[in-house]
């Protein structure tokens, strides 16, 4: 029957640095490739939606006539299967993740660069 | 002449992780029946199936849970490779092997912290728990997330772990068993421990038998039933995959059965790591999936089978889960008489309740 | 710690979640997240909570128990709405049992997005609560202040 076995790591921990990370005053660090959102790069882009159907989220709309790619950011499940699909290479996986939001909304990339709009 | 009275518990309750219900039917404070209810993580995916592309129905199996997500994942996989006779790379097969035993310690770290906090030694808790970000730290170095993976898909995998990462990841798991021998020997022989674990919640070998107990459960009761002795994905290829079983059949046991696993864990990435081929890591899928296929994998919790149908179109047209929370209910159902109220959360973990894989 | 003032205390529910979600929240707590040192408590009890963390989204069979844990809290109250399924019901949203996300049945005030919610995405998300739960106060206390002044006058 043991006594007191948990002694050691309570000493060693009182003893070494804090294992806590200071997160909102020390920003985190990111791992190269963590898949964080969707970064959509306008001018490859050729308008296929094949992005948009192969979401299983269904988080992504393209619209090909009017040229405009939107995301509801509130609905991606950052699986990154968007990426594999796309013929053109013109979406990537950012490691940061889509800041809190106090509103669910749809952001609309539009084909004309200085009509960029975020909603 | 004892007072009867029932006790509802949960679904919100504070040592509850997850919603179930229990209408626990008292007889002062000893339990004599356990009428559970649940539902209230029903989702209904399975139906989903014939809405999403098999593709892209890896990524909703893999959300059937949050804590064994990469087994649902491979497991679909397998299921629909088998269907469609798809060879998957042997280095696929490798990193198969090695992202689901990665996620076999996640879950028992999980576990043992929450068993600690359930026998009420808090420290212990943490100390798991801190253990287990350095593991969460590789998934998100190899696989870009840290509790969703997202790597597996129909044909192999969708990330490639360098060298490199290999030995970085071979000297943190390191650290973690230096660290874990050092409070291991709390749950081995601390007094405390052995007095909320030892001889509560007995299951003997001819109860799980007939109950139908996987996974922890039953190998604490001394049943060699492992399914990672059917050699699916690299296992066939690795030595060190033996159950790992104790005889008592007692909360205790199914403790030890889990820690010794972490080590056992270890032992097959380390051995996975050092014979991994070269390779491609997927090869391309064409037509679709015609024909049906049962697929059995051992998850942390126990063995999971997955059955997949598929008529010849893009979408399948039927899939089935079996979770091994499900098989464990029954058992949990048996321990629950007899036992006093304040063990009753504390024989709700050792099975290791996974509601959401239940519900589905 | 300057961008949190009061010391929340929160009451976390897990909806129809993965447990993905859920072991982020529960992550938070322990020594590496350690929210407790910005004076974030969890606690079991409704009545003693500020901010209702929910994961998950909502089925016919959870909605009832969390419009009973929301009704409990005290006001001002603030529900912050974690993950993706919580916020539009993510890859589940056409399953026949998922009504949506929480808000289709709670007011939510913050939004946690993430599959799963990182642990640090979580903290922001307590912190924007704070605000919003400081905010609600100012509202009430400037309208009991008017109320009283209209008493007077009048």
């Amino acid at each position: 029957m043991g006594f007191a076995e948990f002694t050691k790591t309570a000493v060693r921990n009182l003893f070494s640095k804090p294992a806590t990370k200071n997160y909102p005053k020390v920003k985190k660090e990111f791992f190269e490739n963590a898949r964080g959102h969707v970064i959509f790069d306008e001018t490859d882009c050729i308008y296929c939606s094949l992005c948009a159907r192969k979401c299983p989220a269904d988080a992504i709309k393209v619209d090909r006539n009017a040229k405009t790619w939107s995301i509801v950011r509130a609905g991606c499940v950052q699986c990154s299967n968007c990426v594999d699909a796309c013929p053109k290479k013109c979406l990537s996986m950012g490691p940061e993740y889509t800041p809190v939001m106090t509103e669910k909304g749809c952001e609309t990339y539009a084909r004309v660069p200085d009509n960029t709009e975020d909603n | 002449m004892s007072r009867r009275s029932i006790v509802p518990f949960g679904p919100q309750h504070p040592v509850l992780p997850e919603p179930i219900h229990l209408d626990l039917v008292l007889e002062d404070e000893r339990v004599v029946e356990a009428i559970p209810s649940i539902g209230f993580v029903h989702r209904g995916l399975e139906k989903l199936v014939e809405k999403r592309e098999y593709t892209e129905y890896v990524y909703v199996a893999e959300r059937i849970c949050g804590i064994c997500s990469f087994q649902h994942g491979s497991g679909y996989c397998q299921a629909v490779e088998a269907i469609m006779n798809v060879e998957i790379p042997p280095r696929a097969e490798f990193l198969r092997t090695i992202w689901a035993e990665l996620s076999r310690m996640h879950s028992h770290l999980l576990w043992l912290g929450l068993l600690a906090d359930a026998f009420g030694f808090e420290s212990l808790f943490m100390q798991c728990w801190r253990l287990r970000e350095r593991v969460l730290d590789i998934f998100e170095m190899t696989t870009g997330g840290r509790v969703i993976f997202s790597v597996c898909k129909v044909g192999g995998v969708r990330r490639d772990i360098s060298s490199d990462d290999m030995k970085r990841i071979i000297t943190v798991l390191d650290t973690i068993v230096a660290d874990l021998k050092d409070f291991e020997r709390v749950f081995f022989d601390n007094n405390t421990v052995k007095s909320r674990l030892c001889g509560v919640g007995v299951l003997s070998k001819e109860k799980i038998l007939e109950l139908g107990a996987v996974g922890p459960v039953a190998r604490g009761s001394g049943i060699k039933l492992d399914m990672r002795k059917l050699g699916y994905a690299a296992y066939d290829k690795i030595p060190q995959v033996e159950p790992i079983i104790e005889t008592a059949g007692d909360c205790y046991a199914r403790c030890l059965v889990r820690l010794r696993e972490l080590y056992q864990s270890v032992e097959i990435i380390k051995a996975a790591a050092s014979t991994m081929p070269e390779g491609e890591i997927s090869v391309k899928v064409t037509g679709n999936p015609n024909g049906e296929f049962f697929s059995r994998v051992e998850q942390p919790r126990g063995e999971a089978s997955y059955y997949v149908r598929g008529n010849g179109t893009k979408f399948l047209e039927r899939f089935r889960v079996r979770t091994p929370t499900f098989a464990n209910l029954g058992a949990l159902l048996a321990t629950l008489p007899g036992c006093d109220l304040a063990d009753v959360p504390m024989l709700v973990l050792t099975i290791d309740p996974c509601i959401s894989c239940t519900e589905r | 710690m300057s961008f949190i003032k009061k010391s929340p205390w929160i009451i976390h529910y897990d909806g129809t979640s993965c447990n993905g979600c859920d072991i982020e929240t529960l992550a938070c707590l322990t020594p590496l997240y350690d929210v407790e040192r910005l004076g974030v408590v969890n606690t079991g009890n409704p009545k003693h909570a500020d901010i209702l963390l929910v994961t998950g989204s909502v089925n016919e069979q959870s909605a009832p128990v969390l419009w009973q844990i929301y009704n409990q809290m005290a006001n001002p109250k603030v529900v912050v709405a974690i993950g993706i399924c919580a916020l539009s019901g993510g890859v589940f949203k056409e399953c026949y049992n998922v009504k949506g996300g929480v808000d289709t049945v709670l007011p939510v005030d913050v939004y946690v997005p993430g599959c799963a919610a990182r642990p640090e995405a979580i903290i922001d998300g307590v912190a924007k609560a704070c605000e919003i739960l400081q905010q609600k106060l100012d509202h009430e206390r400037e309208k009991k202040r008017t109320r009283k002044a209209v008493k007077n006058n009048g």
